[in-house]
């Protein structure tokens, strides 16, 4: 509870000295818009040139862009302090202040910073949803927006903890790692479509290594009547789960990544 | 019982050089930044740490704040491991650092305050009464409304130090507090430090390179060099090792020739002003004086002692450090 207040009153902190400076703010949420509207374009035309890519209608691939969409600029947007600048936070020693504070690292991470210019990125993906779920008839049911709930927040931890995996090698070694982009951002490019239109490597790696197919495309394409693979309903509920386990290890490794950190400067 | 105990504390690191031409991996190279060093301080010691750059004064500190685990050693700080029970430690000390701000930086100190209240779960009335102790001893009623960017350094300083002691720590890491301030605010800060201690029996353990601030603060010095411990006493038991030399400066109404004196002393000329330097051990001042008056009719003279900073440089030389 103590944790949540303390997150809230950072949040509103933060907001407050994002203030101080307006008209950057205001000017960076529209370079935002313009970014995300633009990806949602492509989609649009790629679907309007093509009409059906696999076994999936237009509709229901608005309806997975937005879902990723959704997912991936939530956990940007409240989860910035990891998807953020980490390296920076080690280098500037800001880190140091966070071990010398009574609270968990990762909360004061989350606290330390909030992105509210990414609400125009999340509203073209609940655009997109509605857009998809008027064109491809989905029946909403208590089940499938449990569902939705479910996979929306699972994909956020997975997407928080592959972004964790750049903070514990920038530990370890100070530097940042470009190579975990693969994940993060490619995973967020190739994942806003289905999995299964992808050959077998990336299909692999996006179901094992960065499990956006199974916190994503598996419990999306059961809530569109086309369950992935044809996997019965109770998959659904489970593969979710896949997000807190790639959370899970890599929090474990954050911690004891901790206990190898070096510091920096005097 | 000591509050601070540190026994055998080690700390390597291991630096990978830049791959030289020709060779297929980078050599790597320990650093052994704490060598063996022994403490312990007991509850309410003002101490200064000192050492040149790069002694390992900063790693000791980390370590003993818990940011930093150590290789090898034992460390307790009331009762505790620092970097076991990083929290529960954490609650109970507070750290400045002079070249590192530690609240938010766009936004009214007061509000940093306020997170901090948060942070460290304090309750509404201790803290609401701690904060009006420091702000007023502090002088910092006024600024409270100010973003933290707009203070000056001295402003700044004294925000931190609020900031760092507003849940009553038991122990004060202080990383080099005077670090660019004016004298007004220097002396201020000193005097700010010893109520501190006097008043909270708050530990407060000191790293600098000013020597002004060690000899107005603390009574007790322990001097660090290459990641050893080589000092542990009385600033005074330390100064007094390495003060030896005095000097005498003297001028004379009329052109004076010096010559005549031991080899012992040092003699340097501008103009009609001479510099001795000399031993008191080896060369009596009596006598000196006596030779001084006879060689001319004096205009003005003055005698003094080295300055602190000397005597600090002349012992890091000895020490070879």
């Amino acid at each position: 509870m103590n944790t949540i207040k303390l997150y809230l009153h950072s949040m509103a902190i933060l907001i407050k000295s994002q203030m101080q400076y307006p008209v950057s703010f205001l000017l960076q949420t529209i370079a935002q818009l313009i970014m995300e509207g633009g990806e949602f374009l492509a989609v649009l035309l790629i679907v309007d040139r093509f009409d059906i890519l696999g076994r999936w209608m237009p509709g229901d691939l608005y309806f997975f862009f937005g879902m990723m969409s959704v997912s991936f600029y939530l956990t940007e947007c409240f989860g910035r302090g990891v998807t953020g600048n980490f390296p920076m936070l080690v280098r500037t020693g800001q880190l140091d202040t966070m071990l010398l504070r009574p609270r968990g690292v990762l909360t004061q991470v989350l606290c330390s910073a909030i992105d509210p210019r990414r609400i125009t990125c999340i509203a073209v993906g609940v655009l997109a949803l509605i857009l998809g779920s008027r064109m491809s008839m989905i029946q909403w049911t208590v089940w499938k927006v449990l569902a939705f709930a479910e996979a929306l927040l699972m994909s956020m931890l997975l997407i928080l903890g592959l972004f964790l995996i750049e903070a514990v090698f920038c530990i370890y070694s100070v530097k940042s790692v470009e190579l975990v982009n693969a994940l993060t951002y490619g995973g967020r490019s190739a994942c806003q479509y289905p999995v299964d239109i992808y050959p077998r490597p990336l299909r692999a790696m996006f179901t094992m290594l960065a499990p956006f197919a199974m916190t994503l495309h598996v419990p999306a394409a059961w809530i569109l009547g086309k369950p992935l693979y044809g996997w019965p309903t109770w998959t659904v509920f489970v593969c979710l789960l896949s997000g807190l386990v790639v959370f899970g290890v890599v929090y474990v490794l954050f911690g004891h990544a901790l206990r190898h950190y070096r510091s920096t400067g005097s | 019982m000591n509050y601070i105990e540190v026994e055998n504390l080690c700390k390597s690191f291991t630096v990978r050089r830049k791959r030289e031409k020709g060779h297929l991996f980078r050599e790597k190279t320990t650093v052994q930044a704490l060598d063996h060093v022994s403490f312990s301080v007991r509850q309410g010691e003002l101490v200064g740490y000192i050492g040149p750059n790069g002694a390992g004064k900063s790693t000791t500190v980390k370590i003993l704040s818990g940011i930093l685990t150590p290789s090898s050693g034992s460390v307790h700080v009331g009762g505790r491991v620092p970097w076991t029970d990083r929290k529960a430690h954490a609650q109970h000390i507070g750290v400045v650092f002079g070249q590192r701000s530690q609240l938010w930086w766009d936004v009214p100190i007061l509000d940093s305050y306020l997170l901090l209240r948060d942070i460290y779960r304090l309750e509404e009335n201790a803290w609401k009464t701690r904060l009006d102790e420091l702000t007023e001893k502090l002088k910092l009623g006024e600024l409270l409304r100010t973003p933290l960017r707009q203070l000056s350094l001295g402003q700044r300083m004294r925000a931190e130090l609020c900031g760092s002691l507003l849940h009553r720590p038991e122990l004060l890491f202080l990383d080099e507090p005077t670090i660019g301030l004016d004298a007004v605010s220097k002396l201020s800060l000193r005097d700010f430090l010893r109520e501190e201690n006097r008043d909270h029996r708050t530990t407060i353990l000191l790293t600098t390179h000013d020597m002004e601030d060690v000899a107005a603060l603390c009574s007790r010095v322990m001097v660090l060099g290459h990641g050893k411990l080589l000092f542990d006493g009385g600033l005074t038991d330390l100064l007094s090792r390495y003060d030896r030399e005095r000097v005498i400066e003297v001028s004379y109404e009329r052109e004076t020739v010096l010559s005549g004196l031991p080899n012992r002393c040092t003699v340097t000329q501008t103009g009609s002003r001479y510099r001795v330097v000399y031993d008191p051990e080896n060369v009596s001042t009596a006598w000196l004086l006596e030779y001084l008056q006879g060689a001319g009719s004096i205009r003005e003279l003055t005698a003094q002692g080295q300055n602190i900073d000397q005597l600090i440089a002349q012992m890091y030389r000895e020490m070879d450090l």
